[in-house]
């Protein structure tokens, strides 16, 4: 019983992973730019939630909508400005251009917002449902629910569709995509849109009823693990690559972490990434990158 | 090389490959670097240490312009290994250790743990490394708090000594800042001669292509974990700097968040020589200060307003300062300062 909840645990929180890990991989698998900062646009979309609904004190129905609209815009600006300019240029300037996005959004939401912490709207449903003696967290579950059902229309539109197949050119070379007449500047357009898109659900599903604040951005570089570890390239992965990591983190904080004072669980992730990248640097579902000079 | 005036010549190669091949070169190096230490008696306290602190960070981001601007390896954890260059310095200081040894010992074990990290970059390469090293910065609180608190203090941290030197005592700011002024040159020094000999050279062509220079003879493994190695012997130096500088020493100075700085420092003053390096934690400084000077001047006025608001300005700027950079010149302040250089060498023609 206990490690049947363990597992389900598990599960739930890997599921969340996994909708992070979904917004870093649609962004690369759709314009081949790693975006670190991720876990600050989370945060932003966050804020904007807050924002709206708990601030100006709009009901859900319309507070959504609009933080919606308002990460959409930042994530327009932040293509157009930042990233669009860097369209062909190397990996990592685009990384290094990502790391500025993270100093530069972490700073200004201080800035604008403070660094006190504060209450989260419930958007899911509060409590548990109890099925015999397991108890399963309600908004985590509807979350998972949420991150299967975003992963398999993601997955369908990436593989089954004319516009997600011009993607993977994309992703492969920029300079390649461009000279099969593919437009880059829309694929980072999309990108973008879909990426702060799925951040506002994850920031919904993680911190749904709990207390917002600057931390929330460290989401960011938990979820990078798991985005590596399912491989940068593959939707599916993503929320696969997320259950594992969830139920290895329980099951690791639950047997181990009493020997370890805590560390375990927390530095699990880590490892398994650096071991993985020995071993299979793509990743168990990315791309297989052949080169030759 | 840069392009020297018309006129002057040199008669052997040796004159030639110098590093300082004229005498208003040699001039101006003995002129700045007795400037610098004069610096010691002109300045107050407070300014002092801020140099002294760039001088440690110059060492650590020298480092980082090895493994990054050199070998084009990203590293994203240069603040791990600087904390564990100050945690191992820390625990031999106070194990009766003189600084002659802590010094090297924290370089080396900085450089040991990097390879850990860098090993992955056998297999892997650009922004991939970044991920591993991202992996140290996280995993080194973690497990750095858990160790016996014997070993590194635990969770408590660890004071530190100050360091004797021939029966010295370095416990002003002035005597300190003397010491890390040469220790930084020195790092300097090594810097720019690796970038020209033969361990230099095949980082750079690993960095142009690693492909190609494999297939010229460069042993990747061994060449990219020699790049991580130095780098983060750099590092530890720099660590064992500041703990001495310091004075103690906890997890909680060695964050993501200074790496990030460190990278965005190289970024600004350009990342492919060490003049970059040092253009970049002078300019990165300067405006941290004159922000934290703006900060506290004009709005004090304001009520609500904290340290933490400096921070996040301080932040806004940076960011926006590295966007700016990579957008518009990506080479750094120091391909600006060469442009300027050569432009004035050859006026009033036009530069090429």
């Amino acid at each position: 019983m206990e490690v049947l909840q363990t597992l389900i645990n598990g599960t739930l929180t890997g599921a969340v992973y996994g909708v992070v890990a979904l917004s870093f991989v649609v962004i690369y698998r759709a314009s081949k730019i790693v975006n670190l900062a991720q876990g600050q646009v989370i945060m932003v979309s966050a804020f904007f939630v807050w924002f709206f609904v708990q601030k100006m004190e709009m009901p859900l129905w319309a507070g959504l909508p609009l933080s919606l609209v308002a990460s959409v815009c930042m994530g327009a600006v932040v293509e157009r400005l930042v990233f669009r300019r860097l369209i062909g240029q190397p990996v990592f300037s685009v990384v290094m251009a990502s790391i500025g996005l993270l100093i530069l959004l972490q700073g200004a939401v201080q800035l604008i917002f403070g660094a006190q912490t504060r209450p989260f709207p419930q958007v899911l449903p509060d409590g548990a449902w109890k099925i015999g003696d397991i108890l399963v967290n309600k908004s985590l579950l509807i979350g998972a629910l949420l991150t299967f059902l975003l992963t398999e229309l993601l997955n369908l539109f990436f593989t089954h569709t004319s516009a997600g197949l011009r993607l993977a050119a994309v992703a492969e070379d920029h300079v390649t995509a461009m000279s099969l007449g593919i437009s880059v500047r829309n694929a980072t357009a999309i990108a973008w849109m879909l990426g702060v898109t799925l951040s506002l659900i994850a920031a919904i599903i993680l911190l749904s009823g709990k207390v917002l604040g600057l931390q929330a951005a460290e989401i960011g570089l938990r979820a990078l693990p798991v985005a590596l570890l399912g491989g940068l390239e593959s939707v599916r992965g993503a929320s696969l690559a997320g259950i594992l990591i969830g139920i290895g983190e329980a099951l690791a904080s639950r047997y181990i972490d009493p020997h370890t004072a805590g560390a375990a669980s927390m530095i699990f992730p880590y490892l398994l990434m650096v071991f993985l990248l020995l071993f299979r640097p793509q990743g168990f579902f990315g791309w297989k990158r052949i080169e030759r000079l | 090389m840069s392009m020297l005036p018309s006129g002057v010549f040199f008669q052997s190669y040796a004159a030639e490959q110098g590093l300082l091949r004229t005498w208003p070169q040699r001039l101006g190096l003995v002129a700045s670097f007795l400037l610098l230490a004069s610096m010691g008696w002109l300045m107050n306290n407070y300014w002092l240490g801020i140099l002294t602190l760039g001088g440690i960070t110059l060492v650590a981001v020298l480092g980082l312009h090895i493994t990054i601007g050199m070998a084009g390896l990203l590293n994203l954890g240069q603040s791990a290994f600087v904390g564990i260059g100050a945690f191992v310095a820390a625990s031999m200081a106070a194990n009766g250790w003189s600084i002659w040894v802590t010094l090297p010992c924290s370089g080396l074990a900085a450089g040991i743990v990097s390879i850990l990290f860098g090993l992955p970059a056998v297999r892997i390469k650009g922004f991939y490394l970044a991920l591993t090293t991202i992996a140290a910065q996280i995993i080194f609180p973690i497990v750095m708090i858990r160790l016996p608190d014997g070993w590194f203090g635990g969770s408590a941290g660890m004071s530190v000594d100050p360091p004797v030197i021939f029966g010295w005592v370095i416990n002003t700011p002035r005597s300190y800042f003397l010491l890390v002024l040469s220790v930084a040159a020195v790092a300097f020094l090594v810097a720019t001669n690796l970038g020209r000999s033969r361990a230099g050279r095949a980082f750079r062509a690993i960095h142009d292509n690693d492909i190609a220079s494999s297939v010229v003879g460069v042993n990747l493994a061994k060449v990219k974990i020699q790049a991580f190695f130095v780098g983060a012997l750099f590092a530890g130096f720099s660590g064992a700097l500041y703990a001495y500088f310091v004075r103690y020493v906890s997890t909680d100075q060695f964050t993501l968040w200074l790496s990030v700085w460190y990278v965005g420092m190289l970024i600004v003053g350009g990342m492919h020589t060490p003049f970059g390096a040092m253009l970049g934690v002078a300019v990165i400084t300067l405006l941290q200060e004159g922000v934290h000077l703006l900060g506290t001047k004009v709005l004090s006025s304001f009520t609500g307003m904290s340290g933490g608001t400096v921070f996040s300005m301080t932040n806004v700027v940076l960011g926006g300062v590295i966007i700016l950079m990579l957008l518009f010149e990506p080479l750094g302040l120091a391909h600006r300062w060469s442009i300027l250089k050569s432009s004035y060498r050859i006026w009033p023609y036009p530069r090429g």
